[in-house]
């Protein structure tokens, strides 16, 4: 039976509209949803601005849901698109860009339903304040579409480049959709953690919506690392020649590349985005400590960030190292599971270590002369936590250089 | 877009053994130490009660940096250690901000320089760990819990090193292949300022900011 190239290339564009769209639509449901709750919840508090916050609702909807609009537009390209089939790389791409699209959405769906659902609990304590309110919320709502975005762009560029048509592209295709699609989901539920309590926050302190929003800006651009190290990986899976070393072992190590920076990337999104939020509430609640909360956040976030840079330096030696040509299928078994091990490994310790980061930013706004004290228990107990992040990456190690 | 991951090298053969030199690393890190001497001296020239604008800056700085030190260690420890923290951080940021210069990179760009730096970090805190809790206390620490813990002790302080080196050199690598890939799909129009304000300027000193701290926590971590 002779395989038609056609009809796999239809075959996997379909497929990939499937997941973009169905994958998609999760997250901007939920931050939808989230939305409505918290304004139903405002409303009852404050019956008399009922108009206000209905109107404001819609916004927040609105943006939510445009994560899903992204995936429904990358959904509709796949179907509809007619390219004449030349080589199994389109196949890879089509199915490539539909993972990145549809999982690369779930993150911002949810990430910025969580601002717009505090902005209405917000406007129901301040409506005087309505103005200002609205602005940090659309703020941060736009920050955490930016992992959506990033997740689009690479579907898009997966669509539209040619690449070199053998199997190690397609493989490496692959590896770069599956890499920014996992790897935006963290950093869109993360990023919106802050900008929910800076929305709370402004309510609750008006004075302070400077400061607030600055360190919403801050922590929400930091808490984007993740995603742009996914992001760097899949241009990097694109982008460099690979077509020179042997085919049998490297596909696996392309693939288990993307896995592992992409999975790994979700808890540390998350994690840093606690820290964030943690820290919007503490300079909410304590004016002076700006300084002391600012610096123990972003210690605590690139606390946090440490298993996607696990994740990334296994990546790395998965992408830059030669492996010798292999005839069976177990050493391309080994690549692949040093990437499930490190991906799957991550994502605990990085939501773990956002926790301590968070519960740290808040008591320091509380307690400001024992910042060095809660510091320290900070970092012993990430660096427990840690711990099992570092067992991943042994396993991981030790399934590339000695199986 | 074919230059994603060259490097110019300089290879001395020695013997069996071969020296690599990164020749652009090199010269720009000479390039930031110069930078950084001419800061020096012309925030010392003419020292006065009243000060002159350099002066200003570089006491905002020391003062600032020095303030840091001092929450994460006590001051006794902040006198001796405060010095390398503002060196630290300093050179860093110089570093980071080089690549918004044409044909400038950044030194961080390059594995060696992190690495480097969170070598020197880690043997400072060992060594003040060593110092301060003796070397019987400094050992035990490692068989905490249990004793047969211990290699995985090692491989978390050693993983230290790791995420520290990596996560500045992946944060300005990343930037500049991100820079370079999306300058080159839009032929250079519109973006790329926007781009290297992000990811050098602002990502440049988070990430300097980041490590200097965390080679101080690391520090207070092994004092205390």
């Amino acid at each position: 039976m002779t395989v038609d190239i056609q009809f796999i290339v239809n075959a996997s564009s379909y497929i990939g509209s499937a997941i973009a769209m169905g994958f998609g639509a999760i997250g901007a449901a939920i931050g939808v949803g989230y939305t409505a709750a918290m304004a139903n919840s405002a409303i009852g508090e404050k019956p008399d601005s009922s108009g206000t916050l209905f109107k404001t609702m819609l916004v927040g909807q609105a943006v939510a849901e445009s994560a899903a609009i992204f995936a429904l537009v990358v959904s509709v390209l796949l179907i509809f698109r007619k390219v004449p089939a030349v080589g199994l790389h389109q196949a890879a791409a089509a199915l490539g860009a539909g993972i990145s699209m549809g999982f690369g959405a779930i993150g911002s769906g949810i990430g910025s339903g969580i601002p717009g659902g505090q902005v209405c609990l917000g406007l129901a304590r301040q409506p005087a304040f309505s103005g200002r309110l609205i602005i940090t919320f659309l703020i941060g709502s736009a920050v955490s579409q930016t992992p959506a975005i990033l997740a689009m762009i690479v579907a898009l560029m997966l669509l539209f480049i040619d690449f070199s048509n053998d199997l190690i592209t397609a493989a490496a295709l692959l590896g770069a959709g599956i890499s920014m699609g996992f790897g935006a989901i963290g950093s869109g539920i993360g990023s919106g953690f802050p900008a929910g309590e800076a929305c709370i926050g402004t309510a609750r302190q008006p004075e302070l919506a400077g400061s607030i929003t600055t360190n919403m800006l801050i922590g929400s651009a930091v808490c984007q690392t993740p995603a742009i190290f996914s992001m760097v990986v899949a241009l990097m899976l694109m982008f460099m020649k690979f077509s020179h070393a042997p085919l049998n072992p490297t596909w696996a190590a392309l693939i288990g590349a993307g896995i592992s920076t992409g999975l790994a990337a979700i808890g540390s999104g998350i994690g840093g985005g606690m820290a964030a939020g943690g820290s919007c509430e503490g300079i909410s609640r304590q004016p002076r400590s700006v300084g002391q909360v600012t610096t123990i956040m972003l210690v605590g976030q690139a606390v946090a960030q440490t298993p996607s840079i696990f994740g990334l330096l296994v990546s790395f030696i998965l992408m830059f190292k030669a492996f010798p040509e292999a005839t069976t299928v177990s050493a391309a078994m080994a690549l692949l599971g040093a990437g499930i091990s490190m991906g799957f490994g991550g994502i605990g310790p990085g939501i773990g270590n956002g926790m301590a980061a968070e519960s740290a930013a808040k008591w320091v706004a509380r307690n400001l002369e024992k910042t060095g004290d809660l510091m320290r228990t900070m970092l012993v107990g990430q660096a427990v936590s840690q711990s099992t992040a570092i067992y991943a990456m042994v396993i991981s190690l030790v399934l590339i250089f000695v199986v | 877009m074919g230059d994603l991951g060259r490097i110019h090298q300089l290879i001395i053969p020695l013997g069996n053994y071969k020296m690599t030199f990164n020749l652009e690393v090199i010269v720009m890190t000479w390039i930031v130490i110069a930078v950084l001497i001419t800061f020096g001296y012309l925030t010392v020239r003419k020292k006065s009660i009243f000060p002159h604008s350099f002066q200003v800056l570089g006491e905002l700085f020391v003062s600032g940096l020095y303030k840091l030190t001092e929450d994460a260690l006590d001051e006794k420890l902040a006198r001796k250690y405060g010095p390398l923290t503002c060196a630290l951080f300093m050179f860093l940021i110089i570093s980071n901000w080089l690549g918004l210069i044409p044909h400038m990179e950044e030194p961080t760009k390059d594995l060696n320089t992190p690495l480097g730096l969170g070598l020197m970090g880690f043997i400072i805190a060992h060594s003040a760990g060593i110092k301060s809790k003796g070397l019987k206390d400094y050992l035990k620490e490692y068989c905490a819990p249990i004793f047969f813990m211990a290699p995985l002790n090692i491989i978390g302080e050693l993983a230290k090193v790791v995420s520290i080196s990596f996560r500045l050199f992946g944060n300005i690598m990343g930037g500049a292949i991100i820079i370079l890939v999306v300058s080159h799909l839009t032929y250079s129009i519109l973006l790329p300022p926007f781009l290297n304000a992000f990811f050098g300027i602002f990502v440049g000193t988070i990430q300097a900011f980041v490590f200097t701290m965390l080679t101080v926590v690391y520090i207070s971590v092994q004092v205390k």
